[in-house]
């Protein structure tokens, strides 16, 4: 102790000096052997050369920086990447579009088992109330949180008009029932046959459901018929067919009689006999032809009426059955 | 000569015995990875790895090879930093 004392007290600043660089470099040399080591160490297990890739895959993935393109050098497009190919069709859809696409397209979902429901009962000519009701069971379940009752009749036109938005654009666009005061008394018969009819006290409109329509009660049913008909006329379907297959043909007879339905095509509400009817009339292809239902509405309520309570088709086709042949068979 | 070299003797026994030795060797070490010379001293050795080849490098070659370059690329700041405080150190126990 004594003499390291000395020792030091006895160095000038030149050896101090060297003895610190001396210290440095061993300091320096140390971390430089430490390195070593651990390059070493890396290389003889081999994970030295682990995050090494070669220049020209680090060239194709260099980070881009310029104004107008993201990191990878692509140029930003709001549209890109959001189309996709139906694997049926093979077009491209935009992707907001495509379930709806596809529902359609491979006939899966609500809308096709609904056309198939259709396809059911144009050929089974007897059900049609039947199949009407299954409609409406639908449209039910698509909007029951709609909620209550009392919004009953809005419910009607909403359903109504979203149909209508779709399957005939223009045909009710200022309101979802039908005015029944525009009606000649054949399209009334006509209408109080297939559907509902009660009379909306808010809109002066016709309900356009089925004859069992859940939101209107018989009651009120009865009283539109004889308040449209007058007092001879009543429910039709109060005659005990409430079951599905309601529409027995005893039952339509009587119906029918009572109605004095003349059988004729024209006013028929047949999907197959009124559109061709109309082609016969007003035109060639379905559009013309709706383009003139639009004018002459009572037409166009015949044909498209009944079929409010289905689906979204190009070809408004009505789950009503057809009637004509029947009749014809009755009378 | 004698002389000198045991004071050397004793300066670095102070050095460990102190723990400034370890100190001094921890903050050479953080600020060297701080300026980026292990990272160059790294790309070095790639280097000379590949020149030698993967089998057959040992540390002997490594050590010739790095260390020069290490010494060299040491910053200036960090060496005088470094320095400093070594001189510190025997200010203080050059006074005792």
């Amino acid at each position: 102790m004594k003499m390291e004392d000395m020792s030091l007290s006895g160095l000038d600043n030149s050896k101090l000096e060297a003895i610190a660089h001396e210290i440095y470099t061993e300091l320096v040399e140390d971390a430089c052997l430490g390195l070593c080591f651990e390059v070493h160490r890396a290389v003889k297990c081999g994970y030295f050369f682990l995050d090494d890739t070669d220049p020209d895959s680090m060239k194709d993935f260099e980070i881009v920086d310029q104004p107008g393109v993201d990191i990878f050098g692509q140029v930003y497009n709001q549209w890109k990447n959001k189309e996709c190919v139906c694997p049926n069709c093979s077009r491209s859809i935009a992707a907001s579009r495509f379930a709806p696409h596809l529902e359609k397209c491979l006939g899966m979902g609500r809308n096709s088992s609904r056309i198939a429901n259709r396809r059911i009962a144009s050929s089974n000519n007897l059900n049609k109330s039947e199949s009407d009701q299954e409609d409406n069971d639908d449209i039910n379940d698509n909007d029951w949180s709609y909620g209550s009752e009392k919004k009953a009749p809005s419910r009607c036109r909403t359903q109504l008009a979203r149909r209508s938005k779709s399957l005939k654009p223009k045909m009710y666009s200022n309101s979802a029932g039908i005015n029944y005061e525009t009606l000649g008394p054949e399209e009334l018969r006509t209408l109080l046959t297939t559907q509902c009819g009660v009379i909306s006290e808010h809109t002066k409109k016709m309900c356009t459901r089925s004859l069992r329509c859940p939101q209107h009660t018989d009651e009120q049913r009865r009283a539109v018929r004889v308040y449209l008909l007058g007092p001879s006329a009543s429910l039709p379907e109060a005659e005990g067919g409430v079951e599905n297959d309601s529409f027995e043909v005893a039952e339509s007879q009587a119906l029918m009689s009572r109605l004095q339905w003349d059988g004729s095509s024209d006013i028929s509400p047949s999907d197959s006999a009124s559109s061709k009817a109309s082609e016969c009339l007003w035109g060639t292809n379905n559009s013309e032809s709706r383009k003139t239902k639009k004018k002459k509405p009572h037409l166009g309520l015949v044909s498209g009426a009944p079929g409010l309570g289905s689906s979204k088709k190009k070809k408004p086709k009505p789950p009503a059955p057809h009637t004509p042949s029947i009749y014809d068979d009755i009378n | 000569m004698n002389k000198d070299a045991q004071m050397r003797a004793t300066i670095n026994q102070k050095l460990i015995e102190t723990g400034e030795r370890e100190r001094l060797k921890e903050l050479l070490r953080a600020k060297l990875i701080e300026c980026g010379w292990k990272d160059q001293l790294k790309a070095h050795c790639k280097d000379v790895i590949k020149e030698k080849g993967l089998e057959h490098v040992t540390v002997d070659d490594l050590v010739a090879e790095i260390t020069p370059k290490g010494r060299a690329l040491v910053p200036d700041s960090v060496k005088k930093e470094l320095l400093q405080r070594i001189r510190t150190f025997l200010a203080q126990h050059a006074s005792l």
